[in-house]
């Protein structure tokens, strides 16, 4: 039988026709967008026997409690811990995917370490009487900085720098009826998730913010001010200045100022936060005990800032940033710098922050590859002590700076954990958290070997209670009046909250405008720029390439910038900023 | 009444029938047989086992799953009968001591964590909710896998129960318990 063309057709139109009404075409779709999400290359967490094995988040100093379901050294799943007496069971986002931070495609993965370390020693051995070799630490109060402290204390001029951070000073949620926070972001990223989760509705939340930032949307009260102005209107509540001048330079009425003072002096205990000019009520901050370490560490160098070095003064600057934490300006450090060939040497898990400026940039091990304590966090009333165990090997070529930095300064160092813990012990303090039953016991009840086992399987020692203090909390905020030049028309508000530069959670910033990405300004629509496009970005410091996001909670006049080391080295305290099409 | 020149169109409608019910649904599957002629029903009914005695929990609570020989040579040691299948087991695994490679239905793709300890220990829920009539079956059935998308059948629709194990079936079960999650609970 010959088949003509049209019945050909007719046969291929009823197939297709038919074939709607079968399962296949529907499956397919199915099976090919599952199919799409499997694709070589995708990493797939090993198949195999879970088991669960606890430590700490390093990736801030909230030292959250984690538990982390392992196929066999494999993390594949990571949550918080329930009945922790810190964490609370509690893990922020970041904490949650932190497994997959080692993974980082723009990972520092080597660093010529033996050119550093000649470059260090010919340095050393070229410090004049009047220069001095540096240690900053960026994340101060781990054991780690007490070597560095030791490290510098062994040389001759030996300096350790810490952004200004009083390690000994921690707030109490849980007694303030009022919070009144100038542009510190509470509830996104600035303190313990757990404990600011568990106080937060027994105080109310007032945020003095220039734009609606996630904590001033979520906050009872947000007073939106004018950049750069929040100190003024903390000293019009002070009573250093009369709430009609405060009232020009922020922007709100005089009734509001008024209102506002009045509601803090009926709204007591008041806890501040963020501002040099008023003091917290009596009780809503805490003088934490020291977390003890062994006698002879004490025979170390002091805790300085960057401040009370001469300009040209430093042969040799060696930077620790291989824990997130404070930034300082590289314009501010270069400053320090002697003029003829200083010695400049990062040890970081990123290119982007100084390693861009660095001669020697070493790549460091990476939460959960590292092992190292967590200092106390800001709203832990108590010391702390605990350990980030390794879930993972760090790769080959991974530098300690602990050690590397001390075999530099010639200081000999054993295991300084154990050392500490051990000294811990001693001190008889406190109780430990262990995760095998849940519990908290008295240390003085546990043997010291049991303790540093606990230690690495994630437990926590929390010392007693420190005493209650009228100690002011300064968060740096802005301590200089905004610049006025007429072609930088944007006043810059640096979008604060912890971790903001940490490379995770990337699809988030990509799809959703629920984070500022890093390298990112968000700006109010109406400023002639495309959602997603790219600008410069300029200030008297110079200038950069930045990407553009449109938000209607950023008033006109204000950039909002990423807390990103290439933007922040741009923008001083009170700077203005100009954003052009690229 | 229909026309002599609708018969190609009918025809290739009913072949497109045919093929989409009848052909399609064989040929997206692979199979692939489990190791051992396993009887779930015998081992329940003579030897008096139930599910937990070899699909165990661990001290932590977390679920160890298929179970590995040392549980069958608890009892299986030496032969327990006189079957092919008791022959074959022994001789191809207890003796040489060769883990048996089971294939799991239920086994779910790579971004999802499944807390059986959940789901036993703590909402008190049995096997059969989930897993149908498998744990009263006489022989394994073969493993079906889809060849395009990697996942099992019985995601789509476990034998014995009116659902599958899809995320959808998840959500509704949870949904008509009261019970809302996030993401974060069962996705890595």
């Amino acid at each position: 039988m010959n088949a003509t063309r049209r019945q050909v057709l007719m046969f291929a139109g009823g197939s297709a026709v038919g074939v709607m009404f079968t399962p296949a075409p529907w499956r397919l779709i199915t099976d090919t967008a599952l199919w799409s999400e499997n694709w070589p290359g995708i990493p797939a967490p090993p198949r195999g026997e879970i088991h669960t094995r606890f430590t700490n988040c390093s990736i801030c100093t909230a030292g959250c409690a984690v538990r982390a379901r392992c196929v066999g050294d494999q993390p594949v799943e990571l949550a918080g811990v329930a009945g922790h007496p810190i964490s609370r069971g509690a893990l922020c986002p970041f904490g949650i995917v932190g497994h997959h931070l080692p993974y980082i495609p723009a990972r520092l993965k080597e660093g010529p370490v033996g050119q550093a370390a000649a470059a260090i020693a010919g340095g050393l051995a070229k410090c004049g009487p009047a220069e001095f070799v540096v240690t900053l630490d960026l994340q101060p109060g781990r054991t780690a900085s007490w070597t560095y402290r030791r490290a510098m204390g062994a040389l001759k001029n030996g300096r350790y720098i810490a952004p200004s951070v009083d390690a000994q000073v921690a707030v109490d949620l849980s007694k303030a009826r009022t919070v009144l926070s100038f542009g510190v972001p509470v509830l996104d990223g600035w303190g313990t998730p757990g404990i600011v989760n568990a106080a937060r509705a027994g105080f109310r939340l007032i945020q003095i913010d220039a734009v609606e930032s996630r904590t001033a949307s979520m906050a009872d009260r947000w007073f939106r001010v004018r950049p750069n102005s929040e100190e003024v209107l903390a000293a019009a509540l002070a009573g250093r200045i009369s709430p009609a001048q405060a009232a020009d330079a922020t922007g709100l009425a005089v009734a509001e100022i008024a209102a506002l003072a009045q509601e803090l002096e009926q709204g007591g205990p008041v806890l501040v936060l963020g501002s040099s000019q008023l003091e917290s009520t009596v009780g809503t901050v805490v003088a934490r005990h020291e977390t003890p370490v062994p006698g002879e560490w004490k025979k170390s160098a002091p805790v300085t800032d960057l401040a009370s070095l001469p300009d040209r003064s430093v042969r040799v600057l060696l930077i620790d940033e291989s824990m997130p934490g404070g930034y300082l300006q590289w314009s501010a450090i270069a400053r320090k710098l002697v003029a003829d060939n200083p010695v400049v040497v990062t040890f970081a898990a990123s290119p982007e922050g100084y390693a861009r400026h660095a001669n020697y940039a070493l790549p460091v091990a990476v939460y959960p590859e590292v092992s190292g304590d967590v200092p106390p966090a800001i709203d832990s009333v108590a010391s702390t002590f605990r350990i980030a165990s390794p879930l993972v090997s760090p790769p080959s070529g991974m530098v300690n700076p602990e050690s590397f930095i001390a075999t530099a300064a010639g200081l000999s160092t054993g295991d300084t954990l154990r050392e500490r813990a051990d000294a811990i012990h001693k001190s008889a303090r406190g109780a430990v958290f262990t995760y095998a039953d849940g519990q908290s016991q008295p240390l003085k009840d546990m043997k010291p070997d049991d303790f540093w086992k606990v230690l690495n399987a994630g437990g926590c020692w929390i010392d007693e209670p420190g005493a209650q203090t009228a100690a002011k909390l300064t968060f740096g905020t802005a301590a200089r009046p905004p610049e006025e030049e007429s072609d930088l028309p944007l006043a810059i508000v640096v979008a604060r909250e912890t971790a903001s530069g940490i490379p995770l959670l990337s699809k988030v910033y990509r799809e959703s405008n629920l984070r500022l990405a890093p390298g990112y300004v968000a700006l109010n629509p109406a400023c002639g720029l495309e959602d997603g496009s790219q600008a410069i970005f300029e200030t008297l410091l110079g200038k950069a390439t930045v990407g553009v996001t449109l938000d209607s909670g950023i008033p006109p006049g204000v950039a909002q910038v990423s807390a990103t080391p290439a933007l922040l080295d741009l923008c001083a305290a009170g700077a203005r900023a100009k954003v052009v099409r690229s | 009444m229909m026309s002599g020149r609708s018969i190609p169109f009918l025809a290739g409608v009913t072949a497109a029938l045919a093929a989409g019910w009848l052909a399609f649904p064989r040929a997206i599957y692979r199979s692939q047989p489990e190791p051992v002629n396993f009887s779930h029903k015998i081992h329940a009914d003579k030897a008096g086992a139930k599910c937990e005695d070899c699909h165990t929990f661990r001290d932590d609570g977390s679920f160890a799953g298929l179970p590995a020989l040392d549980k069958c040579t608890g009892c299986h040691s030496a032969p327990m009968g006189t079957t092919s299948a008791e022959k074959s087991f022994i001789d191809n695994y207890v003796t040489p001591n060769r883990q048996p490679q089971w294939v799991s239905y239920a086994r779910q793709p790579e971004n999802v964590s499944f807390s059986h300890a959940a789901h036993v220990k703590r909402a008190k829920m049995a096997c059969e909710t989930c897993h149908g009539n498998t744990g009263s079956s006489d022989t394994l059935r073969p493993f079906q896998i889809d060849r395009i998308s990697g996942y099992s059948r019985d995601i789509w629709k476990t034998p014995g129960t009116s659902h599958g194990m899809k995320m959808a079936d998840c959500v509704e079960c949870h949904r008509r318990q009261g019970l809302e999650h996030s993401c974060l609970d069962c996705h890595k």
